[in-house]
């Protein structure tokens, strides 16, 4: 049977590259996980794969800006094989860590098409501080992303000291126009937090969480879809599972929404290339 | 040659752009020393010692250290404006792990390797606005808020001191030693001798030990052998080995030390012959043979256990006491990210998966005239950092941890650390949790490289603090190196490539080469094969650093290609440093001389054990007694007093800061309820994803009780954490336990440790508490460590210099496997209208309660535990929650019921109407206050849906459990009615949500 190929980055400090393996297994992929250098020193081919995906961590400690040395390092050895695997209509999708590294590398936003430039900043949160918290997220349904199809709104925690995304006046509002902010910081109901931390945990512009590139196959985001591979992940999951059982239903336990989005890719490459 | 530029790249955040550490510095000047900044911006400085090329130097400037959208960067010193710049950069030798980092990304950007004469260093100016600011002001900052003399150097510039073109003049901070490396001949002709040179050189020899140090050198038989490697009397190198195993740190001699114990009252006297064989191995073992699941204890870097099927569970808990007092971030990250290698190290390695933390200061908001090394506060901001970068960079989630506050902490404060890994129970056809080396086998050093830093750590942790305690062993830990060593060699241990593996922690290769030699029985080491930060280190040092980020491994020389090709892709550094023989010699060599040879078995020679007296004053002989308090009339207010409490209230901020997610398997979180923001009793990981199993964990330190029996303050501590875990699901059958001592000195000397028998008694009594509590829970010690000088001489007023010693503290850690996460619970009411009930029953016992300390008091009524109720009550309530019938459950823990069913509102955002005469209790008279805040243990508060009552009182039937209350509407808040019947507390949750986060609410 042919399977859809993930590759999952790990080395030089990702670390949430288990846990992302996982949800891309359970979204129905083949995962992988590849050392950077086994990328960079081509053991690897990129070009084997349907969906890379840049996972969280720290990688180089996050020292000299977070994402900023895996950018340079993937741009100076294989960053024409990066962009090639866009052009197929290949998926990347770049959380947290792997966020920073797509805007550093200039993939996303990737206005007008244009796939080296960095027009997009992630920077320290306003609070001063590294949080770890869930954030409620509201989707935008006009979004030409692949991965939040029939999606409206998730929950995901957030986990980060940079995730505040900032950019010039201009280029926020044509991502806004171009739909390209795939996700907003939002409040229980579903309407974006206008900047009220902690709804907003970081002070993002606009309530950025995750943005995509044009055609939607590239996509970032700082919450964590794969921290939500499992409903008791959530949470809120004792109450709800409590609510539930006083409803006489029985507790949902399938695909989680983290598991949706990839499985969304995983749906999308199907359809595209088998 | 080329001659080498220092250049100093400057990188600011662009103008208007909130720069928040220069934020965080304008806050703190004015909330800690009223300094008002009136702006400042934040500039990072990458200090470039090499010969690169101005365009090499303009590429690595803007490819790597600016960001375009964000930041301005210049080859020279970029044009801000201030009245006053402070510089700060890391003092020569210091870890600086940007400057690591940086060397990196231009190595691999400009395809070069940097020389070893070549560096990259970083520091940070500040440029601070506010005309009214003073130069004095600016040295307070720079001392008190922004450096630490032991690891950084400030410079302080003035507007009209500033030269623009020379800028902060950043100096490299590079180590030049300029010394030959060499190794001494120590002189032994008598035992003062041996003694003096002792002192001279911070050997820490025990007196007692001198007489057999002596006699085994002078022995004609090993005169003999020595002779024929070219050797006399003893090397400094060797009498460095003894030390470093000799040391309390690593051969724990209080813990295997005799203790004649008296207790005055009764007249009792016994000989305690090893507190650890008493009461820690006996015990344990006796359980092991009991308990299938525990699989291997009492050798190993960690402890380990059944977990599911086909994986065990290892864990340990570390204290980093003494560095972390004199450096709070350095010690404390190196704390963390230390124990983090321990699981690394157990067996043929696990792979970790949640740490915790625990800490312990003085009152961050003193002001008295005593001078800790750091004030308790910027002590308390330098720990939660540093154990935020070592956790979170670790890639590890800190699903756990407790902040307390006792102004004994003032002396030395304590950061507990506690790491668990998971391993498969096989690993390339081999049980993981054995390990050996053999003839034959490599000695490989894997990770970071060694430098003069963290020598004599041991021996220094070993002392209590004295105004020349050395500061050298702080050191500052390196997750980044660390977890790339991590993934490497979990993929050696996957491909069978390690034979044995340990981690060089205190003592380094001394203690880890030392002891893993044992078990071949001999060894060759080649010291001069040590990768070093920087020449000139002698034998001695680089036997004995305690350079962070290293593992030690056995390798067989076929397996050498692949794990080096691994070590390689991974970007670890790894060499082989020797060999592992079975000559019964430790063979140490540089440059193919003989510097250390002795025998393995020269720690069985007979070095005697240490001797304690112990003696025992009752609470009653020491004039306890009960304080005389009368029925408060308004429990409002006296609930939002106690709720306001350091040691009660909210610490969300310091968790928040803790990557708890990490790893994708967080079941239970360390906050819960339905604004997340209410400490749990213990925390729930899936460490195996595909799985359904959970790992429960709980940790627990009560070491107020200690004021009035250690005994007592031990069994309420085990109790309280098997408590927390069954509350969130944890079984009965399944719990594994980690001691963690922290005692004040316990060696008697008249002038400087009058009241040693009485301190060296309560760790008797602890211990057989200890034995006590896991004997009747069944809880085998899977791990434990004891720290044993919390003391600190500290200056006063006068100059004289007060001992302030810790309460008497033990962290004791819990694991219990969990069968289906599914079943898990919290402990926040979920629907109105359900039944509250309060399980276990109520003394009369505020002893070192949390309510008497509230007015100064301490008493003598301390909670004891009644092991055969609780364990029947911790039962019932797991098959209860087994059978899914509580919708919450919650222990009862420090503060008492009230406390805790104030916790469960605010957690529930719903009301709880309670009726104090329900409450089980010990006697129909006690009061109000007492049955409010009483913290007897073995009680929890459980809620029951309507269609549950029944089936659950039907299972509780003739235990202590009463039905008390009900869970009502949010509006209607926490209402208790008092014995009398009439309403006494009546708060809406917003009063006490606002009560609960009064002091540290707006930390974030």
């Amino acid at each position: 049977m042919i399977q859809v190929q993930a590759l999952i980055l790990t080395g030089f400090g990702l670390n949430c590259d288990h846990e992302t393996a996982l949800a891309c297994e359970l979204a129905g992929a083949r995962s992988h996980r590849v050392h950077i250098n086994a990328l960079v020193g081509r053991k690897v081919k990129l070009s084997d794969f349907h969906m890379l995906v840049f996972g969280g961590g720290f990688s180089w400690g996050d020292d000299h800006g977070a994402g900023v040395i895996q950018a340079v390092k993937l741009k100076n050895h294989i960053g024409d094989d990066l962009l090639s695997f866009v052009a197929e209509g290949k998926l990347v999708i770049g959380i947290c860590n792997g966020f920073q590294a797509l805007v550093n590398l200039g993939l996303l936003p990737g206005l007008d098409h244009e796939y080296t430039r960095r027009s997009v900043a992630i920077t320290y949160n306003d609070c001063g501080n590294f949080r770890d918290q869930w954030v409620h997220l509201k989707a935008d349904p006009d979004s030409p992303c692949v991965f939040t199809k029939g999606i409206r709104t998730a929950d995901y925690p957030v986990r980060h000291g940079e995730g505040k995304v900032i950019a010039d006046p201009e280029v926020v509002a044509a991502l806004r126009a171009r739909h390209q902010v795939v996700f907003q910081y939002a409040d229980k109901q579903g309407h974006p937090a206008e900047g009220k931390f902690p709804l907003n945990p970081n002070g993002s512009v606009q309530d950025i969480a995750g943005i995509c590139d044009p055609t939607g196959n590239i996509f970032g985001l700082m919450p964590h879809p794969e921290a939500y591979n499992h409903v008791t992940n959530h949470p809120d999951w004792t109450r709800q599972k409590q609510w539930q059982k006083r409803r006489g239903q029985t507790f949902d336990t399938q695909d989680t929404k983290g598991i949706q989005l990839f499985r969304n890719g995983v749906d999308c490459i199907t359809e595209r290339f088998f | 040659m080329v001659d080498k530029m220092i250049c100093s790249i400057e990188i600011a955040l662009k103008q208007g752009l909130r720069d928040a550490e220069a934020s965080s510095l304008v806050t703190k000047a004015k909330d800690y020393f009223g300094i008002q900044i009136a702006s400042a911006r934040c500039v990072h400085m990458v200090t470039i010692d090499s010969d690169l090329k101005i365009s090499d130097l303009e590429r690595v400037r803007q490819q790597i250290f600016t960001n375009p959208v964000t930041q301005v960067s210049s080859l020279s010193s970029l044009d801000i404006d201030f009245h006053w710049c402070i510089w700060i950069g890391f003092r020569p030798g210091v870890k600086d792990n940007p400057g690591a980092t940086a060397m990196e990304a231009i190595e691999d950007l400009l395809g070069k390797r940097f020389g070893q004469h070549e560096g990259i260093y970083t520091s940070k100016r500040y440029c601070l606005n506010g005309k009214t600011l003073t130069r004095s002001q600016m040295e307070k900052l720079a001392k008190e808020l922004l450096s630490n003399p032991i690891i950084q150097q400030f410079k302080i510039f003035s507007s009209s001191d500033w030269d623009p073109k020379i800028g902060a003049d950043v100096k490299p901070a590079r180590v030049i030693l300029d010394h030959t490396p060499c190794f001494d001949i120590i002189d032994i002709d008598s035992d003062h001798t041996l003694a003096q040179i002792s002192d001279q050189r911070n050997l820490a020899l025990n007196p007692r030990d001198i007489p057999i140090i002596r006699n085994y050198f002078l022995d004609p038989d090993v005169i003999a052998d020595r002779k024929q490697v070219g050797l006399s009397r003893p090397t400094d190198v060797e009498l460095e080995y003894i030390s470093q195993a000799r040391s309390d740190h690593c051969n724990h001699n209080t813990f295997n030390g005799i203790f004649r114990y008296k207790d005055i009252l009764t007249g009792e006297e016994t000989i305690e012959h090893s507190l650890f064989k008493t009461y820690i191995q006996q015990p344990t073992l006796a359980l092991k043979e009991k308990k299938d699941w525990v699989v291997s204890v009492l050798w190993d870097n960690a402890g380990v256990g059944a977990f599911d099927e086909d994986n065990h569970y290892v864990i340990t808990g570390e204290t980093h006491n003494s560095p972390s007092n004199m450096e709070a971030y350095g010690g404390a990250i190196t704390g963390i990210v230390g124990v983090y290698r321990d699981p690394m190290g157990t067996g043929l390695g696990a792979k970790l998966f949640m740490g915790s933390f625990g800490f312990c200061v003085g009152d961050v908001n003193y002001a008295g005239p005593l001078k800790p090394p750091l004030h308790p506060r910027r002590l308390l901001d330098g720990i939660i950092e540093g154990v935020k970068d070592g956790g979170n960079k670790s890639g590890v989630p800190t699903t756990f941890g407790q902040t307390l506050f006792d102004p004994g902490y003032m002396g030395k404060s304590l950061v507990f650390v506690t790491a668990l890994g998971i391993m498969p129970r096989q690993v390339a056809g081999r049980p993981s949790h054995e390990k050996k080396t053999t003839p034959g086998d490599l000695i490989i050093m894997s990770g970071g490289r060694v430098g003069k830093d963290g020598i004599h750590g041991v021996t220094a942790s070993s002392e209590s603090y004295s105004e020349n305690t050395p500061a050298g062993h702080v050191q500052i830990g390196d997750p980044y190196t660390q977890k790339k060593m991590h993934d490497f060699l979990l993929e050696c241990r996957d491909e069978g490539l390690i034979q044995f593996i340990t981690d060089n922690g205190g003592g380094g290769l001394s203690s880890s080469i030392g002891e893993s030699a044992m078990i071949s029985n001999g060894c060759v080491v080649h010291l001069d094969k040590v990768p070093l930060k920087y020449e000139g280190l002698d034998m001695w040092e680089i036997w004995v650093s305690e350079s962070q980020e290293r593992m030690t491994i056995a390798v067989k020389p076929a397996d050498l290609d692949r794990f080096m090709a691994l070590s390689c892709e991974h970007a670890v550094e790894s060499t082989v440093i020797g060999e592992y023989t079975d000559t019964g010699k430790l063979h140490i060599m540089y440059q193919g001389n003989t510097c250390a040879y002795v025998d393995m078995d020269l720690l069985d020679k007979g070095f005697p054990a240490w001797e304690f007296d112990a003696v025992w004053l009752p609470p009653e002989a020491r004039g306890l007694f009960e304080p005389v308090i009368r029925r408060p009339k308004d429990f409002n207010a006296l609930m939002t007093a106690m709720l306001e409490r350091p040691n009660i209230c909210s610490k969300e901020w310091i968790l928040r800061q803790y990557d708890h997610e990490v790893q994708g398997g967080s079941v239970i979180k360390p906050l819960v309820g339905v604004n997340h923001n209410i400490p749990s009793d213990a925390s729930v990981t899936r460490p195996v994803l595909t799985g359904k199993k959970g790992l429960a964990f709980s940790q627990t330190l009560l070491p107020w009780y200690s004021k009035i029996d250690a005994y007592h303050m031990m069994t309420c501590t085990i109790d309280e954490a098997v408590r927390r875990l069954i509350s969130v699901g944890g079984s009965v059958a399944h719990i594994g336990g980690v001691d963690n001592f922290c005692w004040p000195d316990i060696g008697y000397d008249p002038h400087t440790n009058p009241d040693a028998a009485f301190k060296a008694a309560q760790l008797v009594r602890a211990c057989r508490a200890l034995k006590d509590a896991c004997m009747a829970y069944e809880i085998p010690l899977l791990s434990g460590k004891d720290s044993m000088y919390v003391d600190g001489h500290l200056e006063g007023a006068f100059g004289e210099r007060i001992k302030v010693s810790a309460l008497e503290t033990v962290q004791f850690s819990a694991t219990s496997v969990v069968a289906d996460v599914m079943r898990c619970l919290t402990l926040d009411p979920k629907v109105p209208g359900d039944f509250v009930y309060v399980a276990g029953i109520t003394g009369n016992e505020l002893g070192a309660s949390e309510y008497y300390d509230l007015f100064g008091k301490t008493g003598r009524h301390i909670p004891r535990v009644n092991f055969t109720a609780n364990k029947i009550l911790y039962k019932t309530v797991e098959k209860a929650i087994q059978t899914e019938m509580p919708a919450s459950c919650h222990a009862i823990a420090r503060g008492g019921l009230g406390i805790h069913l104030a916790l469960m509102a605010m957690a529930g955002e719903l009301g709880m109407q309670i009726d104090l005469s329900k409450v089980p209790a010990a006697a129909d008279t006690l009061s109000d206050d007492v049955l409010l805040f009483s913290e007897s243990t073995g009680r929890f508060i459980i809620t029951v849906a309507p269609d549950q009552k029944a089936v659950f009182e039907k299972l509780c039937k003739g235990l202590a459990v009463q039905y008390v209350g009900m869970v009502t509407e949010k509006k209607d808040g926490l209402q208790i009615k008092g014995t009398r019947g009439d309403v006494i507390v009546n708060l809406s949750c917003a009063a006490l949500a606002d009560a609960f986060n009064k002091p540290f609410g707006d930390m974030i």
